[in-house]
């Protein structure tokens, strides 16, 4: 596959109300993450994605499956067979156990029977949920219910991951291997992962790709690297020796300290035509030893808040 | 949690090929099953059922028996008594392998069996949307009426096996104690009635619990809804048309009373015959069971919903 989705003037309705407007998108297979804040048009796109809600204009193709028409169309039941989807909300069913939760999953998906048992097995034990195969999914922590929904979307092996805010109510160390998890399904096991949060840390640490919607438009789309790296007036300069003459003359000279990481540490934004060079000039103007100087990308956090008070 | 590389390493690929949607609707009622097997209280009221089938059953027993064994008296304390007179109280059962027979063994089973869908429903279905397993289902390659198949393929399993099918075994009772192969050859058309009772009763009912279940969700309101439909009505319209002496068609407001009709009308019963009189028309009583499963179409179809499944 060369591109995980398409999409071409992409707009939807609800009423009045334009929910995603002219969305106009193409993603190579690799991990995506959907950042935005709450009412920014995640929700909608995803439904679109899965062909649970057709666009009102535009068109677009998952996985070669083209997207429209009625949510239980023969075509959107093969789009879905290509997702794996994992709901934020619980979504689980009470009463049943691990094993048979994510084996009724497999059959909704179409598995025959037997294959379905053996496949909820496998996946369980890859989530490290085998002890608990037999225990009923209600009694599950918050990290087993994560991973048992994590198991009923992957229980098919599909080429798409659809992950709605996977690490909530996770605590850091689940939160952290939850992701690694997720990480691993797309670098090691050639999933495709769509991952819709408001954590930016998520995002981070498992995507390649980021798609940033507010406002029912997609503001921001490129690899991580791109994106961060896109500012070219951050750095990072450590020193030694009477840190304030120093501080002084960069300020006086229009380099904007955006942080203090320690005694002579600062994170700082240079004017449009500075040179590496002034530091070192300062420096020893100062009677100080410049002992690092890097570059020091704008982070995700940033681009983000930028990009959506823009 | 999984962290380490050899763990990951285990993830395996599955090829294969994936059936029809149809198949998800079967997985979902065994499921379905499964889960009401699950409850003591299912069991309990299944005891109750099979208590009302051993008194049908016995009960065929005891009038094929007691003509044979005994004559036509019997004599108690010298004084001779005909044998009629002890099982006077089992007359108005009409336990005589007629269509009457099987009739009043569904009508006597309504009362556990409306009690018994209260639980399926809340537990099969209202559990769905109470605790959010909806997105769960229609995540996944199936349509909406899938998911309302299965379900009510579940719903109709519990029925039947309340219904159908201890009515099929008093058949076959019947058919044994009588001649047999007369008794088969002339009363098949008494088999085909028990069956299209049993499917009316699965459709309509089903199909009523499911969308009483998606309205109210939990267990004690679907309780007091199904009890509301089908005893306060039943009594309301009891009292208009015996009391009031009104018309016989303020009988249709009675849902089980019209399932009954239907019944009587696949099993071939004279409409005069069935009681108490007067009744409504079998078309009647076949139309408003029509709306109900109509109207609950409908309504199912607006209430399970995509916007359910995401934010």
């Amino acid at each position: 596959m060369s591109v995980l989705l398409e999409l071409d003037g992409l707009t939807r309705t609800f009423g009045a109300f334009t929910a995603l407007h002219d969305i106009t998108l193409s993603l190579p297979p690799g991990r995506v993450g959907l950042l935005g804040p709450n009412g920014a048009g995640k929700s909608t796109l995803l439904k679109i994605l899965m062909g649970l809600i057709p666009p009102t204009s535009g068109r677009g193709r998952v996985l070669d499956q083209e997207l429209g028409g009625d949510r239980d169309s023969a075509g959107n039941w093969r789009l879905r067979r290509l997702i794996g989807f994992m709901p934020e909300a619980d979504a689980l069913v009470p009463g049943l156990t691990g094993v048979e939760y994510v084996t009724l999953a497999g059959e909704l998906y179409g598995m025959p029977r037997r294959e379905a048992q053996r496949r909820a097995h496998e996946v369980l034990s890859f989530l490290e949920l085998d002890e608990a195969r037999y225990r009923r999914v209600e009694e599950y922590s918050a990290g087993m219910k994560q991973r048992a929904k994590l198991a009923q979307a992957i229980v098919h092996d599909p080429p798409v991951l659809l992950l709605d805010e996977p690490t909530s109510g996770l605590d850091p160390a689940g939160r952290d291997a939850m992701l690694r998890l997720v990480k691993s399904l797309g670098a090691d096991h050639g999933k495709s992962v769509i991952l819709s949060t408001h954590l930016l840390a998520d995002v981070e640490a498992v995507c390649e790709r980021v798609v940033i919607v507010a406002g029912g438009r997609v503001l921001r789309v490129g690899t991580v690297a791109e994106l961060c790296g896109r500012r070219e007036d951050r750095y990072r300069v450590r020193i030694d020796g009477d840190p304030a003459g120093f501080r002084d003359d960069l300020v006086t000279e229009g380099v904007q300290v955006l942080g203090e990481f320690g005694p002579g540490e600062w994170r700082v934004s240079v004017p449009s035509g500075w040179t590496n060079l002034a530091f070192f000039k300062l420096a020893e103007v100062n009677g100080v030893v410049v002992r690092s100087l890097t570059r020091d990308d704008e982070t995700l956090e940033e681009l983000f808040l930028r990009t959506v008070s823009a | 949690m999984p962290a380490q590389t050899d763990t990951l390493l285990r993830y395996r690929p599955w090829r294969g090929t994936l059936h029809g949607p149809g198949w998800a609707a079967l997985a979902m009622a065994r499921t379905s099953v499964r889960l009401m097997a699950r409850r003591r209280l299912y069991w309990g009221l299944f005891a109750l059922v099979l208590l009302v089938f051993f008194f049908f059953f016995y009960g065929q027993y005891l009038l094929a028996w007691i003509p044979g064994q005994l004559g036509d008296t019997v004599t108690v304390a010298s004084v001779k008594v005909p044998v009629a007179n002890f099982t006077k109280f089992l007359d108005r059962l009409n336990l005589n392998g007629s269509a009457h027979t099987f009739g009043n063994f569904v009508w006597f089973e309504g009362y556990v069996v409306v009690i018994l869908l209260a639980l399926a429903g809340s537990v099969l279905v209202g559990n769905d949307f109470h605790h959010g397993s909806l997105p769960f289902y229609l995540a996944k390659p199936i349509g909406r009426w899938h998911y309302v198949l299965g379900k009510c393929l579940g719903i109709g399993a519990v029925i039947n096996l309340a219904t159908t099918i201890p009515a099929i075994i008093l058949w076959v009772e019947a058919g044994l104690l009588a001649d047999w192969q007369t008794y088969y050859v002339n009363n098949l058309n008494l088999l085909a009635g028990i069956l299209g009772y049993g499917l009316v009763l699965t459709v309509c009912l089903s199909l009523l619990v499911v969308a009483t279940a998606v309205w109210v969700r939990q267990t004690v309101p679907m309780v007091m809804v199904w009890m509301g439909v089908f005893v306060l009505l039943r009594l309301l319209a009891g009292w208009v048309v015996d009391g009031l002496r009104a018309d016989p068609e303020w009988r249709l407001i009675d849902l089980w009373n019209n399932l009954y009709l239907v019944g009587m009308w696949c099993l071939q019963v004279d409409p005069a015959e069935v009681r108490p009189q007067p009744q409504p028309a079998y078309w009647q009583a076949a139309a408003v069971v029509g709306g109900v499963c109509v109207g609950c179409c409908l309504y199912l179809r607006r209430r399970v919903q995509a916007v359910e499944i995401i934010g």
